[in-house]
């Protein structure tokens, strides 16, 4: 039976799936269930839709203690775990440094970046040490007014986490399933192959690409190229460095293949920003990085 | 016009589900008095309670599709206004996955086990399989904890009518989940309504089209012997939006269904068409479909002065040319389709225009059963009005069920208004 192939327009991309089974209607009712599960967590986990756990906490979690259902709680103490270990190269609460840099306003024009104290008043709201978490309560607490959360760089991990949850449960044993071709989430492998394999193409041009082969994993892909800002005549990336405040200049490209689709997500954005950093990975996990002048790492 | 209806031809109820007929001109002093109360800022989360005496404990009887959208829509907004406090159902997979968001939640096989065991569950929310409801929603009522119930409320007529029942005669607080009631849209839509923006109706339509296998052979809902098909379960949201903006309901309905896609074994039809028809002729076209999701889930009122579209988390007026003004026109934040020009439908739009914020105010944040489930906790901790009474459920609910007896035989099928003046 040919796969059964499935899309959904979500968290601002597209994601796609390719289901192989022998049950077209069983696959395709999970994959719905599936899909499901996207849109429901695009929905609590925007920072964009009015009415996400996201939007309710930026609203009110610097009045005071908010609680979250635990998989928000989860997620926000997974972040707050590879923000520590990453030295704050990924970091949630970027967003005051985003708006300041304009990457989500701007297009390709030139323009003056933003001035030293400026950036100082915005990096004065970034950090997950000011996001108090309450693992008695789990509930959240912002320590000033002007802190945010997005789960921007990990949203679309996580989703495919619970997507390729929601499809083992209903039997679903062999599946791929991306979301905008950065996050990857592989269950089993097709018929005959020991895995799924996924060519990572370089931004860079006249550098081959990386093939990597997925089973039960997944894997993230974060570069800079095809949002970039012009900043007095130099091509940043939109990628910020939660550290300095400033556009990424650590690497090309960072992917990780790892068990969890968030920890890939978080771990793909902190190895962009390092150029590296593969020894801080947790163990399971491992990472592959393009530097600056074109060379494969990993 | 003017003259007092009656249950033939049109029927008010409150929400306790009295049923009584009023005058227009009463229903022009009521619908002003809504228009004033309407008031929606562009916060997301308007009207979320905040219990005096703590969050309300809430049950969640069946842990499934709906019951895990509302325990985590409570999850996520009404932590000051309720807590889930017990997750019952029989497929552990089902309790163990909100286990895991829900703080100090037990879980419970089943709702006889959770009322025995969870005395400190104040409120339930009902949201098993259809044909289970009314064993559940009586042992519930009977152990004097609040109940919000899903709609439909029951697969048959009689169990409707057992529920409505059992309510009346309850102190506590009983809620159908009809959220189009609780809707901050179709509230402002209505209150338009009632003072004629749209003027005498001479038509309405109402689809919910999507492209979704609705699951497989196996589920109950696509169980002939217990399955309300698509009218039942979808339908009926759609019926109780006609019958509250219209305060009648239909006297017969006429409908046909067949499978055009899903050929998995399934019996339950995958298309659906039905004509249910009032007593002043006016008919309501129904379409469900789970092959093409063109156009979505919207009701639409064709008047004389206007047509009214309500899409569940937007809404519109198209205005006739030759309609009086109402005022607001001036400031209406406006959209084209093809031809036509709709106003949209922005609650407290007044207010967001003198603050230049009319846009933010286009769309409802939040899905529609947020704010039925809000209502139902605002109604057990602070006494306020029920949205829609079991009676009000039960009707609405009958004439699904009825819409998809029609449908499964292809044929006529009377509306008793006797049986729904019982519910």
């Amino acid at each position: 039976m040919p796969p059964v192939l499935m899309a959904l327009e979500a968290m601002g991309t597209r994601f796609e799936a390719v289901l192989v089974g022998e049950d077209e209607f069983a696959l395709r009712s999970a994959g719905e269930a599936a899909f499901e599960e996207i849109r429901s967590l695009h929905a609590r986990l925007s920072a964009f839709e009015q009415g996400s756990v996201v939007s309710l906490l930026n609203q009110r979690a610097a009045a005071g203690p908010v609680r979250v259902a635990g998989d928000v709680f989860g997620l926000l103490s997974l972040c707050r775990g590879v923000w520590e270990a990453s030295g704050g190269a990924f970091d949630p609460t970027v967003g005051p440094l985003m708006r300041l840099w304009g990457f989500r306003q701007r297009g390709g024009e030139d323009w003056n970046p933003p001035t030293d104290a400026e950036v100082e008043a915005a990096r004065a709201r970034v950090g997950m040490n000011l996001v108090q978490l309450d693992a008695e309560s789990w509930s959240v607490r912002f320590s000033r007014p002007g802190v945010a959360v997005d789960f921007g760089a990990v949203a679309k991990g996580y989703a495919l986490d619970m997507c390729a949850e929601v499809l083992r449960e209903r039997g679903v044993a062999c599946a791929f399933v991306h979301g905008g071709t950065s996050s990857i989430s592989a269950i089993g492998a097709p018929p005959g192959a020991a895995g799924w394999v996924v060519e990572v193409k370089s931004p860079i041009e006249g550098v081959g690409s990386k093939r990597v082969s997925l089973r039960d994993e997944s894997m993230s892909v974060s570069a800079p190229h095809g949002r970039e800002v012009m900043v007095r005549g130099e091509r940043l990336g939109h990628v910020i460095d939660p550290r300095t405040g400033r556009p990424a200049r650590g690497a090309a490209l960072a992917a990780v293949v790892s068990r969890s689709g968030a920890l890939a997500d978080a771990w793909s954005t902190a190895g962009l920003v390092l150029g590296g950093g593969a020894d801080r990975l947790p163990e399971g996990m491992r990472m592959m990085v393009l530097s600056q002048g074109g060379v494969w790492e990993g | 016009m003017g003259a007092r209806l009656g249950i033939a031809n049109g029927v008010h109820s409150d929400t306790r589900g009295t049923i009584m007929a009023i005058d227009r001109r009463e229903f022009l002093v009521r619908a002003a008095g809504a228009a004033a109360a309407v008031a929606l800022v562009p916060e997301a989360f308007p009207a979320a309670v905040r219990a005096r005496n703590g969050p309300v404990s809430v049950g969640v009887i069946g842990c499934g599709r709906q019951g895990r959208k509302i325990a985590i829509e409570m999850l996520d907004k009404m932590g000051e206004g309720a807590r889930v406090a017990a997750l019952c159902d029989p497929v552990d997979r089902l309790t163990q996955n909100l286990l895991g968001r829900a703080k100090g939640a037990a879980a419970f096989a089943n709702h006889k086990e959770m009322l025995d065991k969870a005395k400190d569950v104040q409120a339930v929310i009902i949201a098993t399989p259809t044909h289970t409801h009314k064993d559940i929603a009586l042992d519930c009522i009977a152990a004097g904890k609040h109940v919000y119930c899903e709609a439909p409320l029951a697969h048959t007529p009689e169990d409707c009518l057992a529920i409505s029942k059992a309510a009346r005669g309850a102190k506590a607080v009983f809620a159908a989940a009809c959220e189009g009631r609780s809707n901050p849209i179709y509230n402002l839509a209505r209150s338009f309504f009632k003072t004629d923006a749209v003027r005498t109706v001479v038509g309405m339509y109402a689809q919910d089209h999507r492209k979704s296998s609705w699951g497989r052979s196996g589920d109950w809902w696509l169980d002939p012997s217990v399955s309300t098909g698509l009218a039942g379960e979808s339908g009926v949201q759609q019926f109780d939006v006609m019958h509250w903006f219209r305060g009648t309901y239909p006297v017969e309905v006429n409908g046909r269904g067949a499978i055009r896609l899903y050929e998995d074994g399934r019996q339950v039809a995958d298309s659906v068409r039905a004509t249910l028809r009032w007593a002043d002729d006016t008919e309501l076209t129904y379409s469900a479909s789970l092959c093409n999701s063109f156009g979505g889930k919207h009701e639409t009122f064709y008047g004389v002065n206007a047509a009214m579209k309500l899409a569940w988390t937007h809404g519109w007026m198209f205005k006739e040319a030759d309609s009086p003004q109402m005022g607001f026109e001036v400031y209406a934040n406006r959209q084209s389709f093809h031809n036509d020009e709709g106003i949209t439908l922005i609650a407290d739009a007044t207010k967001l225009a003198s603050q230049g914020k009319l846009k933010e105010g286009v769309g409802l944040p939040n899905p529609s059963h947020y704010y039925a489930v809000n209502d139902f906790i605002a109604a057990v901790a602070e006494g306020k009005e029920v949205k829609c009474s079991a009676s009000e459920g039960a009707r609405a609910t009958i004439v699904a069920l009825l819409t998809n007896e029609a449908v499964k035989g292809a044929k006529t099928v009377a509306i008793d208004a006797e049986m729904l003046k019982g519910a």
